[in-house]
């Protein structure tokens, strides 16, 4: 099957897909807020954002907000990028199952 | 290709991207308790117009249920992300807000508010408005059932007696503020109940 799209291993985590899903939707959004829609913990969302950005699919913006740190994400035109083309690749991959899918909703 | 892409998995990463795109775009704000508080809010200046007859019954009420609304809206929302559909909702209720603080405090100082009928008229025009553009935005039958609400009290108030009015009025607050507030604060509650969370 060599004509098969190769899938973003970034883009692929679990939780990585969640939070561009996420970002991808809102302009900005703080860190309590990805950590309330995920239900993950501190460590692991710490972690997974911090691939994110290392990648270059989210920035982030740090600041003190009454003397607590307070970070916000918002996904990048590389992160919403790399996510439209894990769409895609995924759609390829799935094929069928997804027009299935499409024509039930 | 990563090790694990098995059609299930391929499957269930097609259904986080759907999950969480829908979770981002929802009006994530709560908002369930503003429609309580200002359903008392009306019932309270309502019995204190009814008990003293005091021109101040309406201007204090509203303000100190504007300063509780701004209060809390800041704790509870200060960390909710920006989109442009909260934005846009948003927009119609601070407007909405405005236009009643304004029109309860002049018509309250001046002493003008003196034609129930023509008063509930203007507030459930108002509210109607506010209600109808957010459930045309939002899609929401719900919230669209009380701007009809808001309008029927309209007809009543206009064409009714005295008596009508007033209970149209009194049954459009407990409809459109006090059992919508409630359903939204429980339907807000089973969803985040719902929630599973995803792991790395």
């Amino acid at each position: 099957m060599a004509d098969l799209p190769d899938l973003n291993p970034i883009v692929h985590g679990k939780l990585r897909l969640a939070l561009l899903s996420l970002l991808a939707g809102v302009e900005e959004a703080e860190f309590t807020w990805l950590r309330a829609k995920t239900q993950a913990t501190d460590g692991n969302l710490g972690a997974q954002l911090l691939k994110l950005e290392e990648a270059g699919y989210v920035a982030v913006k740090k600041k003190f907000v009454l003397r607590k740190p307070q970070s916000t994400y918002r996904i990048t035109e590389a992160g919403r990028q790399a996510l439209t083309e894990y769409v895609r690749a995924l759609k390829q991959l799935l094929g069928p199952a997804v027009d299935t899918r499409e024509r039930k909703s | 290709m990563p090790e694990d892409a098995t059609p299930q998995e391929l499957a269930e990463r097609l259904n986080i991207i759907e999950k969480m795109i829908a979770e981002g775009r929802r009006h994530t704000e709560s908002w369930g308790w503003t429609f309580i508080l200002w359903g008392i809010a009306y019932y309270v200046a309502l019995a204190w117009t009814a008990w003293r007859h005091s021109e101040w019954a309406w201007p204090a009420t509203v303000l100190i249920a504007v300063v509780i609304t701004i209060v809390v809206a800041y704790s509870k929302n200060a960390r909710h992300p920006g989109t442009t559909l909260g934005r846009a909702i948003g927009s119609i209720w601070i407007a909405l807000g405005i236009s009643i603080s304004l029109l309860f405090l002049a018509l309250g100082f001046s002493g003008r508010l003196t034609d129930q009928h023509v008063f509930v008229a203007v507030i459930a025009g108002i509210l109607g408005m506010a209600n109808g553009a957010s459930a045309l935005i939002l899609r929401w039958k719900v919230q669209f059932a009380c701007a009809a609400v808001w309008w029927l009290a309209i007809i009543a108030t206009s064409f009714g007696s005295d008596r009508v009015s007033t209970i149209s009025f009194l049954a459009a607050i407990f409809l459109g503020q006090i059992a919508f507030g409630a359903y939204g604060l429980i339907a807000e509650t089973k969803e985040r109940n719902r929630r599973n969370p995803i792991h790395g």
